[in-house]
């Protein structure tokens, strides 16, 4: 898609992924950092990541694993977290702990076995070796997430403000909040052969984090953050391959770095002077 | 606003993931443009007691009407028509939330998915916003404000949807005494126009000088069901808070 910018084919692959990745990752990232779901986000990056290993294991596809596993969490951690008398907390620790296992059980199972099996990639991301379909996939569900949000914009806001006082104003907060998990898993899983599962909650919470710091309305939100991700996604991309350095994590590190910067320089937390 | 009606008729409810109800064969009804108190001590079920009326939380048995929709099989619908001003709220300072934009909110249920607000949306936020006495903080972050300020931002939400009835949880729990009887005076407005007001409170200083209608409630129980003037609802639910059988 961006071969008229950038000539050589697999940067532009790398960059479009980057790109498409980010903008997914960052608009659902504006919505769950609001909701303080961001344990549910955690809990589903590594749910496609148990999932992929465990495809992977079997001779499946690792996305279409990824997609299942983080789908089967999404449809679990949906009802149980509605239901408010229960610690959704010590619950989602243990799915995290479980997922993780699961991950590292396989990965090592794998690597014992001498099945020829690269873990870095499920890890950190690979942004080298990407198929057209895998950049086409990124760029649908890019769009749906901005679709989703266009759509239900009024109703998304309302939720962010205060769920209950949605559901008390007749907004059918059910259905709106089963789509952002539903979105957020594949999100994630398409996002995971790009960033890997240990960096891929950077995307979904740091850019709406970084954006907080300045916008002081949700349009501004849900226009900040995308910008920053897909900024910062795709010059990372850009002085990894320049400089043979590894994209995911660089790219990691330097959202990292823009959040303390946004948070020292914020105009929302000066504290005003005067007598 | 055209007033609404309650009719719950032995209703029992409980919360999510618990066998235990709250609510325990209630039945009561309330006509169109009573203004409504319910008293009682804390946990007794008041709070259920406004959420049931909504639909926000089940009723496991019973039937419950509002508006004469079934809240079972109708509650977006009876949410729609009926306004709740929610107790223990908390806004992040720095949410990116303003009063004009929140008072909004009140009128995203009544407006259908894509749809934006328009005109008459807008010309109903205005008087919400005027009956308030908020004009002054229409375009402050709501996080930023005081928790009286807060407490009246979100009854102007409540009021934008021209509601049919009114349930408020413990409307002066943040408000200073002049704050106390401004509110009461806009109660006051809204129920002579034929809303239906019911209301959860303690506070029974500044109630509006009408005959009242007091629910009194005891572990889950209606103890307590009678009319009498604002000056006596004090003395009333003190006698009747003692247990479900006092």
């Amino acid at each position: 898609m961006l071969e008229f910018l950038i000539p050589n084919n697999i940067v532009c692959h790398a960059v479009e992924a980057m790109l498409f990745a980010s903008i997914a990752c960052s608009v659902l990232g504006v919505i769950i950092t609001h909701l303080n779901i961001s344990s549910i986000g955690f809990t589903m990056t590594h749910a496609a990541f148990a999932g992929a290993a465990v495809g992977i294991f079997f001779g499946l596809d690792g996305t279409i694993a990824a997609i299942l596993a983080s789908l089967t969490i999404a449809a679990i951690l949906g009802p149980l977290s509605e239901k408010a008398r229960m610690s959704t907390d010590t619950i989602l620790g243990v799915l995290f702990g479980m997922m993780m296992a699961i991950a590292i059980f396989f990965i090592a199972y794998m690597q014992y076995l001498g099945a020829g099996f690269n873990a870095s990639a499920l890890l950190f991301g690979n942004v080298t070796s990407l198929y057209r379909e895998e950049i086409y996939a990124l760029a649908v569900i890019s769009v749906a997430a901005v679709l989703f949000v266009l759509i239900f914009f009024k109703e998304i806001t309302a939720i962010i403000f205060d769920r209950r006082i949605a559901e008390a104003a007749g907004i059918r907060v059910r259905p709106i909040y089963y789509a952002l998990l539903f979105m957020i898993a594949i999100s994630v899983s398409l996002s995971l052969n790009i960033i890997g599962g240990l960096l891929l909650y950077v995307w979904l919470v740091t850019p709406a984090a970084i954006a907080y710091q300045f916008c002081t309305t949700v349009r501004g939100l849900f226009l900040s953050a995308p910008l920053v991700a897909g900024s910062v996604s795709v010059a990372g991309a850009w002085i990894g391959f320049q400089y043979s350095l590894p994209v995911g994590p660089l790219t990691a590190v330097a959202f990292s770095a823009l959040f303390l910067m946004a948070v020292m320089i914020s105009p929302k937390r000066r504290v005003p002077t005067g007598t | 606003m055209v007033g609404g009606t309650i009719d719950l008729a032995g209703i029992y409810t409980a919360y999510e993931g618990s066998d235990r109800p709250v609510l325990k064969n209630v039945s009561t009804s309330i006509a169109s443009g009573e203004f409504v108190v319910v008293g009682g001590p804390n946990g007794a079920g008041k709070t259920t007691f406004l959420e049931s009326i909504n639909g926000m939380l089940p009723i496991t048995h019973g039937q419950a009407r509002v508006c004469g929709l079934d809240v079972t099989s109708h509650g977006y619908a009876v949410r729609r028509r009926v306004g709740y001003v929610i107790q223990n709220f908390a806004f992040d300072p720095l949410a990116p939330f303003t009063v004009r934009h929140v008072v909004m909110m009140g009128r995203y249920g009544l407006l259908g998915y894509g749809k934006q607000p328009g005109e008459d949306d807008r010309q109903a936020v205005d008087e919400a916003i005027h009956l308030l006495g908020i004009e002054d903080l229409e375009e402050r972050p709501i996080g930023k404000l005081s928790g009286g300020q807060q407490q009246k931002v979100l009854i102007a939400q409540n009021l934008a949807k021209n509601p049919d009835i009114l349930l408020l949880d413990e409307p002066f729990s943040n408000l200073d005494l002049c704050t106390r009887d401004f509110i009461s005076e806009v109660l006051t407005g809204i129920a002579d126009a034929g809303c239906t007001v019911v209301m959860v409170s303690h506070a029974f200083d500044a109630l509006p000088t009408r005959e009242i209608r007091i629910l009194v409630m005891n572990d889950g129980h209606l103890s307590l069901d009678t009319c009498c003037p604002a000056d006596e609802v004090e003395e009333r639910v003190r006698t009747h808070s003692g247990g479900p059988h006092a």
